[in-house]
């Protein structure tokens, strides 16, 4: 079974690579290889500024002309970011809440995703609307508010409110996404489970989690990454160092100690990082999460 | 999705379901999601809807009900009507482009093409990365002393341009950094797209004869369709969204000239403490872009899928 789940994700993963019978547009080949290599330099140049600009010593940065090429390269930025700044705190802080915020998304998401799929639910539609237009509503929207609540409840500037708010931001996307895989389930080995005797709860544990893997998989990235990129809700919940996270600390290194650009550029690559090894690893959970949420959305 | 619903309780089904394994198991299962999407999500946007109708400064004692003051105060307020109008043009403008040249993109390098996995794994970057990253580095590119934007129009003995600091050219720079970060989205949604398309009907045309322009026209275009119909209510969606990256970039200036309507409902709430008109603002940008889904739902062209 596990084997006939991983050959489709593996078939989903390669629908890329399969040349297409008909030539999709016929013009020069060196035409077509000209518009894939500008791509891809647009799209790195950017990034590689960025990795540039964190390896230049501090009168190299503030060079004119402006040179492409870094007369030398330093390490100094990297280690400044944590002597002279605080990013581990804040790297502390991102880490938590994003996994924390993983866990308890994927935990109340599965369950839910699950009987909107295979049971006759009251009220089904008006939950599916809810879901998409909660995913329409603008951060600062609930921000607001959650500022509020959170102040009477006396919980701003901790990382539970963080934890909170993410969790209700990104739960809609995961069970709307979560739905369409437990849909490619077919029902008849959840049938045979039961006839087995299998419960419900252990129908859903033992049998259709693991069938899900992949949209868990997917769903958690997806989760994981826009929590721990978010500038918003942060911006907005945590005043001090106590529960600020990687996207606030990058402003205050603008507000606080004018615009250390080395520093700074430290800082987001490192924030990067983890979105990289994401892509590497998880490409084909990523696309197929994207995909599948974009055109079920 | 309703079929799938409702199979497993119809009679004919070899399980027999009693009243315990149907609606109150799934309501068992779905309730802490649902729940907590009740109190962290709905209520506190049930709680804002109400207070914007009452003079709600976190400062003052008290919230006296002051009716649709916030909402007609926030329509006729010049610092809205501007952050209204930039919102228009970056959502008008970044739509535009991205849509445009991720078609583009997606339709020439579609087929065999050494590299176009590495390409596709690449252009997951920039939509993944944090906007507040691409934010602070498209302000250090667009620098007007030791950007390398300015210094290589200089090289090609084109004149320096204010990127930051002149209003037009702020509300630009936004646009290019939105750009930037989402039209790869735009080339791999529709690489998927295309790769789905059915290959007979492109396939009869050009056995027919049909120019390149014309089956593109007349044929991958209207196919892509359902596609390029997400891609639009995607973007409507998230430019209305749009925070982090601004935030970074210029907080909305010079002068409001960068303030989008996230950006505006921040500055009053957390620097004004006026959360009556932040909440205001932000239900008006709700139906303003719901209105707008609805008219690009309503375009002939859209609507015949």
């Amino acid at each position: 079974m596990m084997a006939a789940v991983s050959d489709e994700t593996a078939d989903a993963a390669s629908v890329a690579v399969l040349p297409t019978r008909w030539r999709p547009f016929p013009i020069g080949l060196a035409a077509r290889y000209a518009v894939l290599l500008g791509t891809i330099l647009l799209t790195i140049f950017p990034l590689v500024w960025l990795v540039i600009t964190s390896l230049r010593i501090p009168a190299d940065i503030f060079a004119v002309p402006v040179h492409v090429i870094p007369a030398s390269i330093t390490w100094r930025q990297y280690v400044n970011v944590f002597t002279q700044y605080n990013l581990a705190g804040y790297l502390w802080n991102t880490i938590v809440v994003s996994l924390v915020t993983v866990v308890l998304v994927t935990v109340l998401a599965v369950p839910c995703a699950y009987a909107m799929a295979r049971f006759r639910l009251p009220f089904h539609r008006v939950i599916v609307s809810l879901l998409l237009i909660m995913r329409m509503i603008p951060v600062v929207a609930l921000a607001i508010p959650l500022f509020a609540v959170f102040a009477n409840l006396g919980l701003l500037d901790t990382l539970t409110s963080l934890v909170l708010a993410h969790t209700a931001a990104k739960l809609p996307v995961a069970v709307w996404l979560l739905i369409g895989f437990v849909q490619d389930v077919p029902k008849e080995i959840e049938e045979s489970a039961a006839m087995d005797g299998a419960g419900t709860l252990r129908t859903l544990v033992q049998i259709v989690t693991p069938l899900i893997a992949p949209g868990l998989g997917a769903s958690a990235v997806i989760t994981f990454l826009f929590t721990w990129n978010d500038l918003l809700i942060a911006l907005t919940l945590a005043s001090s160092e106590n529960a600020q996270t990687l996207p606030v600390g990058l402003t205050n290194f603008v507000s606080q100690y004018g615009v250390d650009w080395g520093a700074m550029s430290a800082a987001g690559v490192l924030m990067v990082l983890p979105t990289l090894i994401f892509v590497w690893f998880a490409q084909g959970l990523l696309v197929k999460g994207l995909v599948t949420g974009a055109v079920r959305g | 999705m309703a079929d799938a619903a409702i199979a497993p309780n119809q009679p004919g089904g070899r399980r027999q379901r009693g009243p315990l394994n149907s609606a109150l198991t799934g309501y068992l299962l779905a309730g802490p999601a649902l729940l907590a999407m009740i109190a962290i999500f709905v209520y506190p946007l049930g709680y804002s809807f109400v207070m914007s109708f009452f003079r709600w400064d976190l400062s003052a004692p008290s919230a006296p009900f002051i009716g649709l003051n916030n909402y007609k105060e926030t329509l006729t307020s010049p610092l809205f009507q501007q952050s209204l109008r930039n919102q228009l043009v970056f959502t008008a403008a970044t739509i535009a482009v991205e849509i445009t040249a991720g078609m583009g993109v997606a339709v020439l390098i579609n087929g065999k093409l050494r590299g176009l996995r590495a390409a596709r794994t690449l252009l997951l970057i920039p939509p993944m990365i944090a906007p507040a990253v691409v934010g602070l580095n498209f302000r250090w590119l667009f620098n007007s002393q030791y950007g390398f934007i300015d210094a290589l129009l200089a090289d090609l003995h084109l004149s320096a341009i204010p990127w930051l600091s002149d209003p037009n050219w702020a509300l630009v720079s936004i646009i290019i950094a939105d750009v930037w970060q989402n039209t790869p989205l735009m080339v791999l949604l529709f690489l998927a797209g295309l790769q789905s398309l059915p290959q007979e009907p492109l396939e009869a045309a050009a056995v027919d004869g049909a120019s390149t322009w014309q089956i593109f026209w007349n044929i991958t275009l209207p196919l892509m369709r359902p596609v390029i119909v997400v891609a639009l209510m995607l973007r409507v969606i998230d430019t209305f969204r749009t925070f982090d990256v601004v935030w970074l970039m210029t907080q909305g200036g010079p002068g409001g000239a960068t303030s989008l309507v996230t950006v505006h409902a921040y500055l009053l709430a957390f620097q004004g403490v006026d959360f009556g008109h932040a909440a205001a603002v932000s239900y008006i940008a709700l139906v303003i872009s719901l209105v707008l889904l609805g008219v690009l739902y309503g375009l002939p062209w859209l609507r015949e899928t």
